[in-house]
C-alpha cells in the first residue's frame, strides 16, 4: 500500500499529462495483489451465489471449487466424463488394438485416464471425511474428551487433501489446448518508430532473451532467418525451438510488445528524450507435416533459375527458395542451406505453419471469447506488454502485472520463467470459468 | 588515397582504397588502407598492416573486389567463403558475434587466399573444397564435376519412384515400402558418379542398398571413395575406373544385374561448350561436361549398355538436355532390340530445362518385334509452364504396355 503511494506521487510529479493513466494503473495495481477471488468475482457474471464474493483468501477460493463442483451442471459433466471413460474401457478390452478406431479410443482413454483417478480419489476422501464426520459424531455423544481433538485434526487435513484434488480435478477438466506440445517457430519484426533504432536494437534484445530462455528451459535454439539492421540491432529473425511443450509456455509471448527508451543514436539521444517503438513478436506452433496438406499446383516456386540453362550450363552457388502460396498468397523465403533442396524443404514446413496458423486464427475469431488472454488475431494488433528502461519497469497488460529490472528480465532466466508462469495461471483460470460457463449454458438450454 | 605496399613481391598499383567499419557506435572504428595489384591474373595479392577486420567486414569488401572484377554471384561468393573460414555453413548459421568479432590473423590470411583464389575465376565449390547435396556435405576438388541443385531433384525422382511416394516435390522421409524384395534394398548402378553425389545420396537413403559407381576419370573414382569414406558407406559401394564409351563389357562382368541405373551423363551439346562461363570452362573437367555433337554420346552408350546389366523391370533415370527427351524417343524406337520402353519425361523445378528421363526395362525372356507392341494406352497429357513463373509440372507423357511372350 504504501509503495503504491509512494508510486503514485512520484509519478505525478513526473508526467503530469499521464495523471489518468497512472490513476488507473494504480487502482489496478491495488488489485492486482489479490488476483484470487477478486479478479474472478470481477468477471464473473453471477452465475454462483454470492456468499461466495465476501472471501478473499486462498482458502476460500478452495471452498470457491468446492462450491463449483457441486453445481449441478459441473457435477453432469464430470458424470458424463466418467461414464465415457467407463465406455472406452469395455470397448478396447474388446476390440482389436491395431485398429483405426482402437487408436482414436485409446487416445481418448488416455486422456481421460487422470480424471478419472482423479475422481475415484476425490470420492475416496470423501468418502473417509464422512466416515470421520458420523466418527466425531459419535464420539461427542459419548463424550470422550481424548479422541475428539485427533478426530477434528484429521478431518482439517482430509478437507485440505480434497479441496486440492479439487482443484486439480478442475484442471484437467479444462480441455488441453491443441498444440500445447509442439514446437515452435518464433518471429520477431522490429516496428517503426521515429526514435532512431530503439525498435531495432530492442528486438535484437527481445530475441537474445528467447535464445536464453530457450537455454534456461533446456530446449534446442535453432536460427533459421536472421536479418540485421545497421547500427547492430535487428531487422527481423526467426528461430525454431524444439523441445518440451515449447508452444505451451510461449504461446503467451505472440503480441506486440512495446518499448520506452532513450535512443542511443540521433537527435533524440543528445536531448534525452524518451520514444516509443514496438516490435512484433509471432510465435507459431510447427505442425506435424502430415496434418497440413498443400497442394503443389497452388504453389509458385522461384529459385535463381528463374530464367536460362540451368543443369551442366550453369555453376552457381545461389540456392535461394521463395515459395508463393497463390491462394493466399503467403511468401516465404528461404536460403538457410547451401542446398537448395533442403531450402525448399524448409520453406514448406515454415508455409505450413502459417498455414495452420492462419486456419486456427479464423477459428478462434469465429468464438465467441470475451477472455482477455487470447493467442491470436487480437493479441497480434494490441501490445501485450510495456518495457519502459527509463523507469526500469515491465508491465504486462494482459494481467496487469508489473516487474521491476529490465535487465534481469532480459536474460531470459528465472524472472521470464515467473511471468510466463503467471500468465499460465491466469490462462487457466480463465479456461476453467469459461468451462463452468459453457456448463451453466448446457444446463439452461436443457431445462 | 594512396599508400604503396611492399610485402616481398613487386607490385604495381592500380587502384587503393579505404574501407570504414560497418558499426559506427562501436569502439573500433577501423579503418585500414588496402591496395591491390590486378595487372596480371597471377600476381599475388598483398595487404598491408591492417588493423580489426570483422567477418561482416570482409563480406562487404570482398563483394566490391568481386563486383569490380565481374566475378559472377559476388555476394554468395564472398558470403560463403568468409563464412566457411569462421566454420559456419552458410551466413545466415553464423551467430551476430561470430561476425562482428575481430577475425585472427590465421583466419584473415586463409580468407585472402582464398578470395584470391576465387577472382581467378575458380567456382566457390573448388575454393572451400566442399558442397552440400541433399542433406549429405561432400568433398569436392578440381577438376570433377561439381553436383548441381537439378541433380538433387533427379536423385527425389528416383526415391519417388521406387518408394511409392506421390510428391517428388517434398520428397518427405516417409515412404511406404513396396513388399518386394527389390524395393528395400535395390542395387544401384552410377554411371559418372564424380564426387559420388547422386549413389551416395541413394546409399544414405536405403540403408541396405549396395551400389556400384563407375567414372572415367580417377580422380573421380577417388573423391567419390573419400565421400563413401566419411559417410561411413564405403562398403555397400564399389567404384571402378572404366570409360563406358570402350570399356562396357568389362563393366557388365564385374557388375552383374542391378535393379537401377542412374546417371547425370555428360550431355552438353558440343557447340554449347564453348558458350560455358569461365568457372565451368577453365576448371571443370570437360570430359564431364561434353556429350559429343548431339550431346547424345555417352547416353546412348549407357542406353546400350542397360539391357545387359539391368534385371527385369529394372528402370534407367538420366538426367538430359531439354533438347534430348524426343531424340532419345525417336532412337530408343528405331532399336527395339534394347526392350527399353521409354516411361516418362520429368521436368524439374522450373519446368524449363532439365528434364529427366525415365525408362523401364522389360523382361529379357524374348525377343519382340515391333508389330507386337500395344498401342499406347494413356492420353498424352502436357502442361506447357508458362513465361513468367516457374511451375512444378511432372506428368507422366505415355505409357507403353508390352505383352511377353509366354512359352
Amino acid at each position: 500500500m504504501k509503495r503504491g503511494l509512494d508510486w503514485f506521487i512520484v509519478n505525478i510529479a513526473r508526467r503530469q499529462s499521464y495523471l489518468g493513466r497512472t490513476c488507473s494503473r494504480f487502482c489496478r495495481l491495488r488489485l492486482a495483489r489479490r488476483p484470487t477471488a477478486r479478479l474472478w468475482s470481477s468477471c464473473l457474471s453471477g452465475n454462483v451465489p454470492n456468499a461466495i464474493y465476501r472471501q478473499q483468501s486462498e482458502r476460500h477460493c478452495h471452498n470457491y471449487f468446492g462450491e463449483l463442483l457441486r453445481l449441478e451442471a459441473v457435477r453432469k459433466y464430470i458424470e458424463d466424463l466418467k461414464e465415457e471413460y467407463k465406455g472406452i474401457s469395455n470397448r478396447l478390452s474388446s476390440i482389436q488394438p491395431h485398429e483405426e478406431d482402437g487408436k482414436s479410443l485409446s487416445r481418448r482413454h488416455v486422456e481421460l485416464a487422470p480424471l478419472a483417478s482423479l475422481l475415484e480419489e476425490l470420492q475416496s476422501s470423501e468418502k473417509d471425511l464422512f466416515e470421520l464426520e458420523s466418527m466425531c459424531n459419535s464420539l461427542k455423544a459419548r463424550d470422550d474428551r481424548e479422541l475428539i481433538p485427533l478426530v477434528l485434526e484429521e478431518q482439517q487435513q482430509l478437507s485440505k487433501i480434497i479441496a486440492v484434488l479439487q482443484g486439480k480435478l478442475l484442471q484437467t477438466l479444462v480441455q488441453k489446448e491443441e498444440h500445447d506440445d509442439s514446437n515452435v517457430i518464433l518471429e520477431v519484426t522490429a516496428g517503426r518508430t521515429t526514435g532512431g533504432d530503439i525498435c531495432q536494437q530492442f528486438t535484437r534484445e527481445v530475441f537474445d532473451m528467447y535464445e536464453r530462455y530457450a537455454h534456461f528451459k533446456d530446449w534446442n535454439f535453432e536460427v533459421l532467418n536472421y536479418t540485421p539492421a545497421d547500427y547492430g540491432g535487428l531487422h527481423h529473425a526467426s528461430a525454431c525451438i524444439s523441445g518440451d511443450c515449447v508452444y505451451r509456455f510461449l504461446k503467451y509471448e505472440g503480441g506486440t510488445h512495446r518499448v520506452q527508451r532513450i535512443p542511443a543514436v540521433g537527435l533524440s539521444s543528445r536531448m534525452q528524450r524518451i520514444h516509443t517503438g514496438t516490435m512484433t513478436v509471432i510465435v507459431l506452433p510447427q505442425i506435424d507435416e502430415t496434418d497440413i496438406k498443400v497442394d503443389l499446383n497452388d504453389l509458385r516456386i522461384d529459385t535463381f533459375r528463374a530464367k536460362g540453362a540451368g543443369g551442366q550450363h550453369v555453376n552457381t552457388t545461389d540456392s535461394a527458395v521463395r515459395i508463393v502460396h497463390i491462394p493466399t498468397s503467403l511468401t516465404i523465403e528461404c536460403q538457410q542451406h547451401r542446398s537448395q533442396l533442403e531450402n525448399r524443404k524448409l520453406a514448406i514446413r515454415i508455409l505450413k505453419a502459417k498455414l495452420y496458423k492462419q486456419a486456427a486464427e479464423k477459428d478462434l475469431e469465429q468464438r465467441q471469447s470475451t477472455r482477455k488472454l487470447q493467442v491470436g488475431t487480437r493479441a497480434q494488433s494490441e501490445r501485450i506488454r510495456t518495457y519502459n528502461f527509463t523507469q526500469d519497469r515491465v508491465t504486462d497488460h494482459r494481467i496487469n502485472y508489473i516487474l521491476r529490472d529490465i535487465k534481469e528480465l532480459l536474460c531470459g532466466g528465472k524472472q521470464l520463467d515467473g511471468l510466463i508462469n503467471k500468465l499460465l495461471e491466469s490462462a487457466e483460470k480463465e479456461a476453467i470459468l469459461e468451462l463452468i460457463e459453457t456448463c451453466n449454458k448446457g444446463t439452461t438450454e436443457g431445462n | 588515397m594512396q599508400g604503396k605496399i611492399f610485402f616481398g613481391c613487386r607490385v604495381s598499383l592500380v587502384s587503393c582504397f579505404r574501407a570504414q567499419s560497418r558499426c559506427h557506435n562501436r569502439s573500433d572504428r577501423a579503418t585500414f588502407h588496402w591496395a591491390a595489384s590486378l595487372t596480371a591474373p597471377n600476381k599475388n595479392l598483398c595487404r598491408l598492416v591492417h588493423e580489426t577486420m570483422t567477418g561482416a567486414n570482409c563480406v562487404t569488401h570482398w563483394q566490391r573486389i568481386f563486383e569490380q572484377n565481374g566475378i559472377s554471384e559476388p555476394q554468395y561468393s564472398s558470403e560463403h567463403i568468409i563464412s566457411h573460414v569462421l566454420g559456419g555453413k552458410t551466413i545466415h548459421s553464423l551467430a551476430e558475434k561470430a561476425l562482428t568479432r575481430p577475425l585472427t590473423v590465421e583466419q584473415k590470411q586463409m580468407i585472402w587466399n582464398l578470395c584470391s583464389k576465387r577472382l581467378q575465376h575458380v567456382p566457390v565449390q573448388y575454393v572451400i573444397e566442399e558442397w552440400d547435396f541433399r542433406d549429405l556435405t561432400l568433398k569436392i576438388k578440381p577438376p570433377v564435376f561439381i553436383p548441381r541443385p537439378e541433380t538433387e531433384e533427379l536423385v527425389s525422382l528416383v526415391l519417388s519412384e521406387l518408394a511409392e511416394e506421390e510428391d517428388v516435390l517434398f520428397s518427405v522421409g516417409k515412404t511406404r515400402w513396396q513388399n518386394s524384395q527389390q524395393a528395400a534394398h535395390p542395387l544401384f548402378l552410377e554411371i559418372g558418379c564424380g564426387s559420388g553425389a547422386i549413389v551416395l545420396s541413394l546409399l544414405h537413403f536405403f540403408k541396405q542398398s549396395r551400389a556400384v559407381a563407375v567414372d572415367k576419370s580417377p580422380e573421380a573414382v577417388e573423391l567419390t571413395r573419400q565421400n563413401a569414406e566419411r559417410l561411413c558407406v564405403q562398403h555397400r559401394l564399389q567404384e571402378l575406373q572404366l570409360d563406358v564409351l570402350s570399356d562396357s563389357q568389362k563393366l557388365t562382368r564385374i557388375c552383374g544385374l542391378v535393379d537401377v541405373i542412374v546417371s547425370n551423363p555428360p550431355y552438353l551439346f558440343h557447340e554449347d561448350m564453348s558458350g560455358l562461363m569461365p568457372e565451368i570452362l577453365k576448371h571443370e573437367d570437360h570430359d564431364a561436361l561434353d556429350g559429343g555433337a548431339d550431346g547424345l554420346d555417352v547416353i546412348k552408350a549407357i542406353l546400350q549398355l542397360a539391357p545387359t546389366v539391368l534385371k527385369d523391370h529394372g528402370k534407367v533415370f538420366l538426367e538430359v538436355d531439354p533438347r534430348h527427351p524426343e531424340m532419345i524417343q525417336n532412337w530408343l524406337q528405331e532399336r527395339a532390340s534394347l526392350r527399353l520402353t521409354y516411361r516418362a519425361t520429368h521436368w524439374d523445378i522450373c519446368g524449363k530445362d532439365q528434364q529427366f528421363l525415365h525408362k523401364q526395362g522389360e523382361a529379357q525372356r524374348k525377343l519382340v518385334t515391333a508389330d507386337q507392341l500395344d498401342q499406347p494406352e494413356a492420353e498424352l497429357r502436357v502442361r506447357r509452364p508458362r513465361e513468367e513463373d516457374c511451375l512444378i509440372s511432372v506428368k507422366m507423357l505415355h505409357k507403353l504396355q508390352r505383352q511377353a511372350e509366354s512359352n
